[in-house]
């Protein structure tokens, strides 16, 4: 009886805490998206003239487009970074390790409006990477001057620490013994890694990259500080309904193609893995 | 005086629910569920209710951030015996959303420009003032007077909504060295590629859109006919041929901007470092480059064009009431913190501490120099500017701005 109560308990205060933040919210989401708004006043007239202009508007689809390569282009660059680190971590870390990846989260004790902010002063005109450069008589670098390169960097600098935590813990589970019976068998240290570590590790890493991937899909603060005139992504354009604007309805309806997107992209992803092969073991025994 | 029953008196009484009296305290699982739900259910709500009657203990203001002052706010505070609770926003619409959205029930003062508080009146969103509550207005440049500014007084009643406190266009400031002034002088030289790369503007939609609006409309020679609704030229209100032609101009715009700032702070930089020659702005920047090039920090000489050939935008920034506010004591308060907040002294302080121009008379309070460069010589230009205003159609704006930004 204790135990029915517990597991009621444990159970069913996330599932009340799940359904009133999250299951509603989205729900009222969905509603208001098939709504309409004039000049600031919602209309309750059920239409789909948002999803409408959502997909013949041409300039929303362009947001998604880029934000769709700007959040695989940041989260396969946190891929490529994140491995090495945590690898070397993993390995000549010692008994600093648990450190050395806390270090990683030190950036998350500011806000995240600070931190681009602080990095709009680094990459900027009057940044320290031009000051230096003006300094010792050469041009300032545009291209990280308001672009979406500096957009790739900020969300980079944002989200890079989640992916090392990740790609960490999962090689931290990992057992090296494989890597040296792959190698008593011959396989060169290439050879184990391809066909060991990283396969084993795959369901870790595609974590990191889910983590990285959704939030840069709605990213808004790094492209509106750090973008410029031509950096506007999906998110950025879909704050500014909610916001100036308040064409809340569209907004709405945005939020919704987002929230779509981002289960498209988690289920492509999956679909194509092999997740018992992957170290998952949260389907069970095959 | 009867005292008190103990609660272990009440406690004890007799049980006899099963037929068998009982003594001592007994408790019922459902009666403490009962009085934790009903202890909840007063917690939660205390912070909400309280007799119309009583004594105000909390002033809640939106506006925006650069006009607060901590050492006004804390005497106020102190004399009032009231927290002042404020929530910011940036710009007119954000609030408008808050008020629309239950904001007249989460705050007592609200701050807007332009047309705006008219927009908040006729929506029922802010509430009559009474300005014989309000000493401080008779300090009020007398083109800011009810009699002469006309967009804080309804017209069918005569009734006063707002009191205004300060004021600027949204002219364009410029590096002297890079740039002429008879150029500086146009709405066209923020789209002039021989500037290209070295221009930045804000981030506000409205104003860009408004902005280019002037121009469009001066080059196409609609600025001076007859307007579709009968009323004089106003650039939030365009055709859809003016807007296409703003469209048109905003997308070769992009090209030429460095950045659309986001805060006065940014926009500081770019000028100071000579990344971005000109930009369109509040003046606060222009303002504290000047005080910057006086104390010597900087060289470079900045103007600023208050209002363009082609004409330009401005704003009176006001103090409004919010409609959820009841006749009596919470009135009284909120009119007398308005009141405290346009005195001359505080005025002043506001001025120096924001970079605007004041709506109050300073002058007496102020050097020639301060004069000159909070233009108080120069409110008359105000009716050459065209208001801040709510666009026509949000949503054909809001289509203009996404396909420049997309294009």
């Amino acid at each position: 009886m204790r135990r029915r109560w517990a597991a009621a308990l444990l159970l069913g205060v996330p599932t009340v805490f799940l359904l009133a933040l999250f299951v509603v919210p989205l729900l009222s989401m969905v509603v208001l998206s098939f709504w309409r708004t004039e000049n600031y006043h919602i209309v309750q007239e059920w239409n789909v003239g948002n999803y409408v202009t959502l997909a013949t508007g041409g300039a929303y689809v362009t947001f998604l487009i880029r934000s769709l390569v700007m959040a695989g282009v940041v989260s396969l660059v946190s891929i490529l970074i994140a491995w090495p680190v945590s690898y070397a971590i993993i390995l000549y870390g010692g008994r600093y390790r648990l450190l050395l990846t806390l270090a990683f989260a030190v950036p998350f004790l500011t806000g995240e409006v600070l931190r681009v902010i602080a990095l709009q002063g680094l990459l900027g005109p009057l940044g320290l990477i031009n000051a230096v450069l003006m300094a010792l008589g050469s041009a300032p670098l545009r291209f990280i001057m308001y672009t979406n390169v500096a957009s790739a960097i900020g969300l980079v600098y944002l989200y890079l620490p989640i992916v090392v935590t990740v790609i960490y813990l999962s090689l931290l589970n990992f057992d090296a013994r494989l890597i040296d019976a792959a190698k008593i068998f011959g396989a060169s240290p290439l050879r184990a890694f391809v066909e060991v570590t990283w396969p084993l590790n795959l369901f870790g890493t595609l974590i990191g990259f889910a983590l990285c991937f959704i939030p840069c899909l709605s990213a808004t603060l790094a492209p509106r500080f750090l973008g410029g005139p031509n950096g506007t992504l999906y998110g950025m354009a879909m704050a500014q309904q909610f916001g100036e604007s308040g064409t809340w309805a569209l907004g709405a309806a945005m939020g919704v193609v987002l929230f779509l997107t981002s289960i498209v992209a988690v289920l492509l992803v999956g679909m194509r893995v092999n997740l018992r092969r992957t170290g998952f073991t949260g389907l069970g025994r095959g | 005086m009867k005292p008190l029953q103990p609660i272990s008196a009440a406690a004890s009484t007799p049980d006899i629910q099963d037929g068998t009296p009982r003594t001592g305290i007994s408790v019922d699982r459902r009666d403490v569920l009962k009085t934790i739900a009903a202890g909840a259910l007063v917690t939660l709500a205390a912070p909400y209710v309280r007799p119309a009657s009583a004594a105000p203990s909390q002033l809640r203001a939106l506006m925006w951030e650069g006009y607060l002052l901590p050492d006004v706010i804390a005497a106020f505070e102190e004399k009032h015996g009231v927290k002042f609770a404020p929530t910011f926003f940036d710009g007119n619409s954000e609030a408008y959303n808050k008020l629309r959205v239950g904001g007249t029930k989460d705050f007592d003062l609200v701050q807007a420009d332009g047309f705006w508080p008219s927009l908040y009146y006729r929506e029922k969103l802010i509430r009559d003032v009474d300005y014989a509550k309000i000493p401080a207005t008779e300090h009020l440049f007398p083109v800011f007077k009810p009699a002469e500014f006309k967009l804080l007084t309804d017209a069918a009643t005569g009734v006063d909504f707002g009191v205004p406190f300060c004021w600027g266009s949204y002219g364009i400031t410029y590096n002297t060295a890079e740039m002429p002034a008879d150029k500086a002088n146009s709405i066209a030289c923020l789209f002039d590629p021989a500037y290209a790369g070295r221009l930045s503007t804000s981030a506000r939609f409205e104003e860009n859109i408004a902005l280019a609006g002037i121009l469009v409309a001066t080059r196409m020679g609609t600025i001076d006919k007859p307007r579709p609704n009968g009323k004089p030229f106003n650039p939030y209100d365009l055709t859809d041929e003016e807007l296409a032609g703003v469209e048109k101009l905003l997308i070769e715009q992009k090209a030429l901007l460095l950045t659309r700032y986001q805060d006065n702070a940014t926009l500081a930089q770019l000028l100071e470092s000579g990344a971005v020659i000109a930009a369109p702005e509040f003046a606060q920047v222009y303002r504290q480059l000047l005080a910057k090039k006086a104390k010597g920090e900087i060289d470079t000489t900045f103007a600023h064009t208050l209002v363009p050939r082609e004409g330009g935008l401005g704003w009176v920034d006001t103090w409004l009431v919010s409609s959820g506010v009841p006749d009596g004591a919470m009135l009284d308060v909120c009119q007398s913190f308005i009141d405290t907040m346009i005195t001359p002294e505080t005025m002043k302080k506001i001025a120096l501490a924001s970079g605007c121009s004041t709506t109050i008379d300073i002058r007496s309070l102020s050097t020639p120099e301060e004069q000159a460069l909070y233009l108080m010589d120069r409110t008359g230009e105000l009716s050459k500017m065209y208001m801040f205003d709510q666009p026509s159609s949000t949503e054909k704006w809001e289509r203009v701005w996404s396909r420049m930004q997309a294009a």
